[in-house]
C-alpha cells in the first residue's frame, strides 16, 4: 500500500537544534560560549555584540559583529566567533542564505565547528537539501556526546533518519528512526516519541509493512494523548483517520476525523489566541512607549524648567548680595563721613572761637596801647616824668603779653602743619629753666614774686629744647599771672616714677577749682569759665602745652587748691627714644 | 687768661647792636660784625684770631649763614666753633643747617643766659667734650692751642703754651703761667690725655710740667726749676723725664 500520509513531516526536523528549544541545554551551551567569548572582552565592539547576541538582539549583534569584521584584525579566532554569532543571528532572522555563508566562513579550528556543521545541516533541511544535510550530520554523529557541547546527539539521529526517509532510503531511515525511539523511550519524552512513532509508522508505510506501519501510528496516536501540543494531535488523528479509512471502519474514521477537526480548531483558536494576545500586548507596549516617552518629554520640560530656576534663583542672589554689599559699603563710608564731618565742624567752630578770642585779646592790647600814648603825648607836654615812666612801663607788659599770645598762636600754627623742627636730645632742665625765667625776672621782680630753681643741675630729661622751652614759658606765665605779691613760685623736680623726670612748677597763687583744672585738662582748646574775669587767657597757652609734652612722650598733670596755689607737673622721659644716637 | 674772640655775622643792624652789647658785657672780644658771606669770609680768615662765630642763617633774605659755615667746614683745622643764630624753626632750612656739624644753634629772641649757654654747647660740641661747662665737676674745655675756662658766666682763654706747670688737688688744677695763677675744674687723667704729652710730662703725683719750660733738673733733690724760677718736684716714679730732656736736645 501507497499511502502517503506524511502530513506532518515538517516535524520531524525539529528536534535537530535541541540546544535552541530547551531551556536547561541552552544555558549550558550559552554559558560555554560566554566563557570563550570572554577572552575578547577588551574589543569594545565584540563585547557589546557578545552581551546583545545573549539578549537575544539579533540585529544589534549583527551590526556590532560587522563592525568588529571591519577593523581587520589579525585574530583568526575572534574573526571565528564574529561570523559565528553572525550566522547564528541570520539563522535565527531565517535568513537562511546569509546564515549559510556566514558560517562556511569559519575554519575548522574554531571550538564551535561541530556546531556550525549542525548548523549547515539544519539550513541545508530549510532548504530542502536532504543530500547535503545528510553530509554534514552524518559525521557528527559519529563523534562521542563529550564534544557535542549541549548538542542531542538524538535530534540529529532522528533528522538523520528524517532525511533518509524524505530521500526515499527507506531501510537506512528505518535504523535511525528506531534508534531515535529507543533513545526517546529511555528518555520517555512522549511529544518527541509521539514525532517518532509516526515517522517509523511513515517509514513502514513506505517499506510496505502496512501491519507495523499501522501499529506505529497507533502507537503514536495513544501517545498523543498525553500530550497537549495541537499539531501533533491534529497529526495523529489525521493519521488514525487514514488508517480507519485503509482498514475499512468508517466510523471509527469519522470519529478519527471528527477528533482531528476538533484539535484542528482547537489549535487555530489557540493560534488566533496568541495572536490576539501579542497584538494586544504590541499594542500596550506601544502605548506603554507612548507613556514612557511622554514622561520622557515631561521630565525633558521640567528638567528645563528646574535649570532656569535655578539659574535665575542664583543670579538673583548674586544681585541681591553685591546690592546689599555696596548699600553696606556706602553705609560705612556713609557714617565715616559723617562724623569726619562732625569732627570738622568742631574743628572749624574751635577754631572760629579761637580765633574771636585771639583777635579780642589783641584788639585790647593794642586798644590800651593806643590809650596809654595819647596819654603818654599828654604827660610829656605836662613834662610829668613820673607819670611817663609808669606809662612806659605798663605799655611794655601790655606789649609782652601781645607777644606772648602771638607767639603762642605761631607756634601752634607750626605744631599743626608739622612744619617745625624738633629733635629730641639730652637737656639739663636746670639751665633751660634758668634761661626762660631769665626773661620773668623783671616782671617777679616788679610784681614782688620770690621765685626760685631748684633743679639740681645733674638733673637731664630726653626732649626737643625749642617745644620744652615753649612749654616753660607758658606755665611760668600762668603762674605769674595767677600769682600776687608775696607770692612763691618754685621749680623743683621730682622722681617718683621709673625712667620719669617730674618737673615741678609751684605757686602759692590763686589756684583753681576742680572743675577748671579738668576743664585744663580737656582736649578743647577753649577754655569756658574762668575764675579771674580780670586776667583773661584763650586757654591757647595751655593747650600747647599739653600737645607739645605729648610730642615729647612725657605726661601733664595739675594739683590745684583754689586759694592756696596751683602744682603744674609736667613728666619727662629720662630714657632716650627709639633710634636717639 | 685772655677774653674769646667773636666774629658775629648778621645783617639786622639793630639785633647785631644788642647781641655785641649782650657779648662785650660777659666780657667777649667782638673782632667785627659782618653783614654779608663775603665780608664774612674776609673778616674770618683775614684776622686769623677769632674763636667763635655767631652766624644769622638768614643773610638779606638768603641762607647764606649756612654757606659760610659750609665753607669754613670745609677746609680742615681752620674751622671754629660756629652758633646759628634763626628766628625760624622751619624744618628743612633746620635739616640743612644741621648738616654741618657740629651743629648748635639759637633761636630768636633770644635772652643773654641763652646766648652764652649757645656758645657753652657750640665749644663743647667742636672739641668734643660735652658735658663740661653744665656740671659742677668740670669747668674746662681743651683745645690744641687753648685752655677754655668758665669763669662766672662768661668764657675765658688760657694759651696751653703759656703754662709753666700744673698742680693738682684732688679734683683741682692749679695753673701756673708766667702771668697768673688760677684754679680750674678738671680730672688728673682728663687733662693728662688731652694735654700734647710731647710737651708735658708728669713730674710727680701732683706735678705736671711743660718741658719747654724745664731750666733745670736737680736730680738729687728731686727738683725741677722751671723758667719764671717756680719749682716742681720730681718723684723716682717719673724720673724718665731725663731720657725724655735728653732726646730733646
Amino acid at each position: 500500500m501507497k499511502y502517503k500520509i506524511l502530513v506532518f513531516y515538517i516535524l520531524c526536523f525539529l528536534p535537530l537544534l535541541s540546544f535552541s528549544q530547551m531551556k536547561s541545554e541552552y544555558g549550558e551551551f550559552e554559558k560555554i560560549l560566554k566563557q570563550k567569548s570572554d577572552l575578547y572582552i577588551n574589543e569594545p565592539n565584540f563585547k557589546k555584540a557578545q552581551s546583545f547576541f545573549l539578549e537575544k538582539e539579533w540585529d544589534s549583534t549583527l551590526l556590532y559583529t560587522s563592525k568588529q569584521l571591519g577593523l581587520t584584525s589579525k585574530n583568526k579566532h575572534l574573526d571565528n566567533f564574529s561570523h559565528f554569532l553572525r550566522g547564528y543571528s541570520f539563522y535565527k532572522k531565517r535568513v537562511f542564505s546569509e546564515s549559510k555563508s556566514e558560517f562556511l566562513k569559519i575554519t575548522e579550528d574554531f571550538d564551535y565547528y561541530l556546531h556550525t556543521k549542525i548548523f549547515l545541516g539544519a539550513i541545508a533541511i530549510e532548504q530542502e537539501n536532504y543530500n547535503k544535510a545528510l553530509e554534514y550530520l552524518l559525521p557528527i554523529e559519529n563523534i562521542t556526546n563529550d564534544k557535542l557541547l549541549g548538542i542531542n546527539r538524538n535530534s540529529i539521529e532522528g533528522n538523520i533518519a528524517s532525511c533518509y526517509l524524505l530521500l526515499d532510503k527507506f531501510s537506512e531511515a528505518d535504523i535511525y528512526f528506531k534508534k531515535n525511539i529507543k533513545f526517546l523511550e529511555e528518555k520517555r519524552d512522549t511529544l518527541n516519541l509521539v514525532i517518532g512513532y509516526s515517522n517509523l509508522a511513515t517509514n513502514y508505510d513506505y517499506l510496505d509493512s502496512t501491519d507495523q506501519a499501522i501499529a506505529n501510528y497507533k502507537k503514536a496516536y495513544d501517545l498523543s494523548r498525553y500530550i497537549d501540543d495541537y499539531e501533533v494531535k491534529t497529526g495523529t488523528t489525521h493519521n488514525m483517520y487514514e488508517v480507519s479509512k485503509y482498514l475499512g471502519q468508517p466510523d471509527l474514521a469519522y470519529q478519527y476525523i471528527e477528533e482531528h477537526n476538533q484539535w484542528k480548531d482547537s489549535l487555530h483558536d489557540q493560534n488566533e489566541v496568541a495572536r490576539v494576545l501579542q497584538l494586544e500586548k504590541r499594542i500596550a507596549v506601544e502605548q506603554k512607549q507612548q507613556e514612557v516617552s511622554l514622561l520622557e518629554a515631561e521630565n525633558k520640560v521640567k528638567e528645563a524648567q528646574k535649570d532656569g530656576l535655578m539659574l535665575s534663583s542664583v543670579i538673583l542672589l548674586l544681585l541681591l548680595g553685591t546690592g546689599v554689599y555696596f548699600y553696606r559699603e556706602k553705609v560705612k563710608s556713609n557714617k565715616i563721613i559723617s562724623a569726619q564731618k562732625e569732627d570738622l565742624d568742631e574743628l572749624n567752630a574751635t577754631k572760629d572761637k579761637l580765633f574771636s578770642i585771639v583777635s579780642h585779646d589783641l584788639r585790647s592790647s593794642v586798644h590800651a596801647l593806643k590809650s596809654s600814648n595819647s596819654d603818654l603825648v599828654d604827660n610829656l607836654e605836662a613834662k610829668n616824668l613820673e607819670k611817663v615812666h609808669t606809662l612806659l612801663h605798663s605799655n611794655s607788659a601790655i606789649v609782652n603779653g601781645a607777644y606772648n599770645l602771638l607767639d603762642n598762636l605761631l607756634n601752634w600754627a607750626l605744631l599743626q602743619t608739622k612744619q617745625s623742627y624738633f629733635e629730641v636730645g639730652e637737656l639739663r632742665l636746670f639751665f633751660i629753666v634758668e634761661q626762660v625765667a631769665h626773661n620773668y625776672k623783671a616782671l617777679l621782680l616788679e610784681k614782688k614774686i620770690h621765685f626760685e630753681n631748684t633743679i639740681p643741675k645733674k638733673d637731664k630729661v630726653f626732649a626737643d629744647q625749642e617745644s620744652l622751652k615753649i612749654i616753660l614759658r607758658n606755665i611760668i606765665d600762668n603762674a605769674i599771672k595767677f600769682s600776687n605779691a608775696e607770692d612763691t613760685i618754685k621749680i623743683y623736680t621730682r622722681h617718683t616714677k621709673e625712667g620719669f623726670c617730674d618737673l615741678v612748677i609751684e605757686d602759692t597763687g590763686l589756684g583753681m577749682s576742680e572743675a577748671t583744672r579738668q576743664n585744663l585738662l580737656q582736649e578743647t582748646i577753649v577754655t569756658s569759665e574762668k575764675e579771674n574775669k580780670d586776667i583773661i587767657g584763650s586757654g591757647l597757652g595751655m593747650q600747647l602745652c599739653k600737645s607739645m609734652i605729648k610730642k615729647n612722650n612725657g605726661n601733664f598733670f595739675i594739683e590745684s587748691e583754689l586759694g592756696k596755689g596751683t602744682k603744674m607737673i609736667v613728666s619727662l622721659s629720662k630714657i632716650p627714644p627709639d633710634g636717639y644716637y | 687768661m685772655d677774653t674769646i674772640n667773636v666774629l658775629v655775622i648778621e645783617d639786622t643792624p639793630a639785633q647785631s647792636d644788642r647781641l655785641v652789647k649782650t657779648l662785650e658785657e660777659n666780657n667777649f672780644a667782638v673782632v667785627g660784625v659782618a653783614t654779608s658771606l663775603k665780608e664774612a669770609l674776609s673778616l674770618f680768615y683775614g684776622s686769623g684770631k677769632i674763636d667763635i662765630v655767631i652766624i644769622d642763617i638768614f643773610l638779606n633774605g638768603v641762607p647764606d649763614g649756612i654757606a659760610f659755615a659750609e665753607t669754613i667746614n670745609a677746609v680742615p683745622n681752620a674751622s671754629k666753633p660756629f652758633v646759628f643764630l634763626t628766628s625760624s624753626t622751619d624744618r628743612q632750612i633746620f635739616q640743612r643747617a644741621k648738616l654741618t656739624q657740629p651743629f648748635s644753634y639759637l633761636m630768636k629772641p633770644f635772652n643773654e643766659l641763652e646766648l652764652l649757654y649757645a656758645i657753652e654747647m657750640a665749644v663743647e660740641k667742636f672739641y668734643a667734650q660735652q658735658d663740661v661747662f653744665l656740671g659742677d665737676d668740670e669747668d674746662t674745655v681743651i683745645s690744641d692751642e687753648y685752655l677754655f675756662i668758665k669763669k662766672g658766666k662768661s668764657l675765658k682763654k688760657v694759651r696751653i703754651a703759656e703754662i709753666i706747670y700744673i698742680e693738682v688737688e684732688e679734683k683741682y688744677c692749679n695753673i701756673i703761667t708766667e702771668k697768673e695763677k688760677f684754679v680750674i675744674l678738671i680730672s688728673l687723667t682728663k687733662i693728662l690725655k688731652l694735654l700734647d704729652n710731647n710737651s708735658f710730662y708728669r713730674t710727680h703725683r701732683n706735678y705736671i710740667a711743660n718741658l719747654e719750660k724745664v731750666e733745670e733738673i736737680i736730680l738729687a733733690d728731686n727738683l725741677i726749676i722751671l723758667s719764671g724760677n717756680h719749682r716742681v718736684t720730681l718723684s723716682d716714679t717719673y724720673k724718665d723725664i731725663v731720657k725724655r730732656m735728653r732726646t730733646l736736645r
